[in-house]
């Protein structure tokens, strides 16, 4: 053991060192040299099999071109820099590493985003390309790995009548922006109202526990009352006093979470009427519901107008248009909260993904998981990684 | 492996892979040469990949670190050697060059990961064929594929047809990876985390996206089904473009429908037990997808249903009795461990002195599953109550490993009051069971590394509770691929691993490596 180093040469031992001192420094730096080839060659594997597919996506696209049909022709034989396809192969010329300098998604054929477009390691992207929907995630506080944030939630129950307005007013022209929506960012997120599936009313999210909780479950404000009249009254039932006026204690009772202020007058009313409010104490039962499920389609809206030119191209592209409504099919679902019935019941286009290129890895899985299911996901997983930047 | 006989001369052609859309069929260039040769020639370079990979992942990792020196003497690296795939030598990364210069041998495997190298490249080669057989060593541990047997025999052929899928499908979009917030309904925290861990369970997630549950064959007809609910959030996570939080309105309402009794003190609008509604959907998932029997609680349930599939475990107790030395056994069914940290920490604080030690994760196991302890028991054979050593391990190990850290008990004196244990426990990323199973128990295992592999798990999601017992957030990390995101609510972030290994875990989900 002569040597003071191992096969990284970061960690060196004085040369004045023993034989035990070198060994060890020569240990540790070995290992580091292992961590890092390591990391660097799961890194390699990733880009390399992503460029050399993408040097076949490519290959396969010009001969399917020079085919004019469907079915690419077997007999056509086509050469780029990086691959040539001959008699229905696919060979690489070179180092994939040289010769293709960009990653094209695999299941869109669009090219990558390398870099993040916010946060840390951003760049802008090109604005004349149509990337694959699939980005890097974004690092930056504050900020979902989307980019996006949301609007602080408001005061809650104490929400005064004339912020509720204002945000009607934003919310329900739907399609045209209105100065208040201009105010915000399209990547800042208000919170969404869900219905529910009893009453099938229109619930802010935040809510909506405490309102299923009235609604469905016992846990309401009459159901406490009840059982903390039980409580007091013990065995002598028929107290007629309790049942008109409740008593301030069994009032405190109810389960309040943390997030609601306690405003007695409010509590007074019925549970009933303090959702209403949610949405506008003046209007009829109907048109209230419309205005709190579109503040979900102006975010959608904005949503499409973040990356610009990018959605109007991509809707263009005949190929891509069934992958739209796929997309937007869920979504309307939660969107026409008075017809959910209707819609829940045609066939979402969605659940076809089941059947899709995927499905033989997934269903190979699933009835009998003891299968590779591991290994198929090992594959499918390691290429999500390919463009997200090292971190 | 090493049982299996090797059939070096079998007259089974090795098959390359068939050429795929989106991929060349060779590595490289260099690779096409050498398949495209003879029928013999591929056989054998494909038989000594299989046998080289064998040597590296089959046995003690000393054989193919050690190469032999110019003057004959072994040497024993920590980093890689490369073996030859021509012939049967091990070189280190200088002689490699040496030694292909002179016998015109262009591959080498790279001795730690079983990578191909090629010289003439002079870089790696991902060859679809044969890293293939590496990805499938390194998983199962075998290269043989029986699912693809089973496939066969079951599948129906034109289903499986890429045209047929194809042309009766849409894809889902690219951005649709199944990473979104869940919105809190109102104190819900404990069930986004809960349902965070279950969204990212490759297990429950090829179920469900496979149809595994298909509402028009549900059971429950006209009732709400939670399994359907679940299948509808999987749908909008992975099919759906949208990138903000979920509602998960539909599973809400299933639990405030359902009417299981046990976890009926779950049903308020206040902070809740995450563990509890872990284990209020896993009986509640089981239910409507397994052989409709309750799961009982200390004795054996075997069903074929997801959930069991994915959780349960066994684990066995024998009991031996000091008098007699009888033994009995006794075997139950369990979906998750719960590990006590309490008292482990009184006594590694008394032994160090240190006042708030920290515990590893397999120190609370070891006490578990590994040390006996004292117990009285009516023995059968004494026909008395006798004093019995009482020892539990692990019979069989369930394919994702819910592990519970007692952080919430009742301190028992004066007050009989819940208090939260801040115990900090250390939990690696990648988790050895064997010595917790049956199968450890009196058996050298040192170098079955087959038996090891079956015991690895990687950790796949841990859930955090941040506050106090009466009051405090939720919050979650979850591994994708090798990269980890921490959800809060509606809030996905990228996680690195030393915040996700800093945590104060609470529920810990760890994954089984290979599926064989």
């Amino acid at each position: 053991m002569s040597s003071s180093t191992g096969k990284a040469g970061v960690i060196a031992a004085p040369d004045e060192s023993t034989n035990m001192d070198k060994l060890a420094h020569a240990v540790l730096d070995d290992v580091l040299y292992n961590i890092v080839h390591d990391l660097l060659l799961k890194v390699h594997r990733d880009e390399k099999i992503a460029r050399a597919a993408t040097a076949a996506i490519r290959v396969e696209k010009l001969a399917s071109d020079a085919s004019e049909s469907p079915e690419i022709n077997p007999d056509v034989r086509i050469e780029t820099d990086a691959a040539t396809y001959e008699a229905g192969k696919v060979t690489l010329k070179g180092n994939p590493l040289k010769t293709t300098k960009e990653i094209l998604c695999p299941r869109c054929h669009l090219p990558r985003l390398l870099y993040p477009t916010d946060g840390k390691g951003a760049r802008k992207p090109d604005p004349t390309v149509i990337y694959c929907k699939k980005h890097p995630y974004i690092e930056k506080p504050g900020y979902d790995i989307y980019g996006q944030t949301w609007v602080a939630p408001g005061p809650g129950r104490g929400k005064k009548k004339k912020d509720m307005e204002k945000k009607l007013g934003d919310d329900s022209p739907g399609m045209t922006p209105t100065p208040d929506s201009k105010e915000r960012p399209p990547n800042v997120l208000s919170f969404p109202s869900a219905t529910c599936s009893k009453c099938k009313r229109c619930i802010l999210v935040t809510r909506l526990n405490n309102h299923m909780g009235s609604c469905i479950g016992n846990s309401g404000r009459n159901a406490s009352r009840a059982a903390a009249q039980k409580i007091s009254n013990g065995g002598s039932n028929g107290n007629s006093q309790n049942n008109d006026n409740t008593p301030p204690s069994s009032q405190k009772g109810t389960p309040v979470p943390g997030s609601r202020a306690p405003s007695p007058r409010k509590r007074d009313a019925d549970e009933m009427e303090d959702d209403y409010e949610e949405s506008d104490p003046t209007n009829p039962k109907k048109k209230k519901l419309k205005p709190t499920a579109l503040p979900k389609k102006v975010i959608l809206k904005n949503k499409g107008q973040g990356p610009g030119p990018k959605k109007e191209k991509v809707k263009a592209n005949s190929l891509l248009s069934g992958e739209l409504k796929v997309s937007a099919s869920p979504k309307l679902k939660n969107l026409e909260v008075p017809h959910k019935k209707s819609t829940s019941k045609i066939p979402s286009p969605a659940k076809k993904l089941k059947l899709g290129p995927q499905k033989p890895q997934l269903a190979a899985a699933s009835p009998m998981p003891k299968a590779n299911g591991r290994e198929v996901d090992d594959v499918s997983e390691s290429s999500g990684t390919l463009s997200s930047p090292p971190r | 492996m090493s049982a299996r006989p090797t059939t070096p001369a079998s007259p089974k052609n090795v098959k390359i892979k068939d050429p795929e859309a989106g991929t060349p069929v060779y590595g490289c260039e260099h690779v096409q040469r050498m398949f495209c040769q003879a029928q013999d020639v591929i056989n054998t370079s494909i038989q000594h990949y299989k046998m080289i990979l064998r040597s590296i992942f089959d046995n003690n990792t000393v054989v193919p670190q050690t190469s032999k020196a110019a003057d004959g003497q072994p040497l024993t690296s920590l980093t890689s050697n490369y073996l030859c795939l021509q012939c049967p030598v091990t070189l280190t990364e200088e002689e490699r060059t040496k030694h292909g210069k002179q016998k015109s041998h262009r591959f080498y495997v790279d001795s730690r990961s079983g990578s191909l190298y090629c010289q003439m490249c002079d870089d790696f080669v991902w060859d679809p064929t044969l890293e293939d057989l590496r990805v499938r060593k390194i998983g199962t541990g075998t290269f043989s594929s029986r699912k693809r047997k089973h496939e066969e025999m079951f599948s129906d052929p034109v289903k499986e047809d890429p045209r047929y899928i194809s042309s009766n499908t849409t894809t889902a979009s690219c951005r649709a990876n199944g990473l979104r917030g869940i919105y809190n309904a109102g104190a819900t925290c404990y069930q986004n985390v809960v349902l965070q861990s279950f969204l990212h369970n490759p297990m429950m997630r090829n179920f469900y996206l496979s149809d595994g549950h298909k509402r028009e064959n549900c059971r429950q007809e006209g009732e709400y089904c939670l399994s359907c609910a679940m299948d509808d959030t999987f749908q909008e996570f992975y099919a759906a473009e949208s990138t903000n939080g979920y509602t998960a309105a539909n599973i809400l309402s299933g639990f405030w429908i359902s009417e299981k009794k046990a976890f009926e003190n779950l049903v308020t609008t206040k902070e809740q037990d995450a563990h509890e509604f872990f284990q209020f959907l896993a009986e509640e998932l089981h239910e409507r997808n397994g052989d409709g029997k309750k799961p009982e609680i200390g004795s054996e349930h075997s069903c074929n249903c997801i959930i069991h599939q994915t959780f349960y475990g066994k684990l066995q107790s024998t009991t031996t009795c000091q008098h007699c030395g009888g033994v009995t056994n006794q075997v139950q069914s369990f979906l998750d461990l719960s590990l006590p940290l309490e008292n482990l920490a009184q006594k590694k604080g008394k032994k160090s002195g240190a006042k708030a030690p920290a515990l590893t994760l397999q120190e609370c196991l070891e006490e578990e599953y590994i040390k006996s302890d004292k117990c009285e028991y009516r023995c059968h054979s004494c026909n008395s109550t006798q004093q019995a050593r009482r020892q539990t391990s692990i019979k069989r190990l369930p394919n994702v490993l819910s592990i519970q850290l007692k952080r919430f008990e009742y301190k028992q004196g004066r007050h009989d009051k819940a208090a939260k244990i801040e115990t900090q426990v250390q939990f690696p990323l990648q988790l050895n069971m064997l010595p917790y199973t049956n199968r450890a128990r009196g058996q050298d295992t040192k170098d079955n590394y087959e038996l090891a592999r079956s015991c690895t798990y990687d950790l796949l999601s841990v859930i955090v509770h941040v506050g106090e017992i009466d009051t405090g957030h939720y919050v979650s990390y979850c591994r994708v691929g090798d990269q980890w995101f921490a959800f809060n609510d509606h809030r996905v972030e990228l996680a690195n691993k030393s915040d996700v290994l800093g945590a104060k875990a609470y529920l810990l989900f760890y994954i089984i490596r290979s599926l064989a």
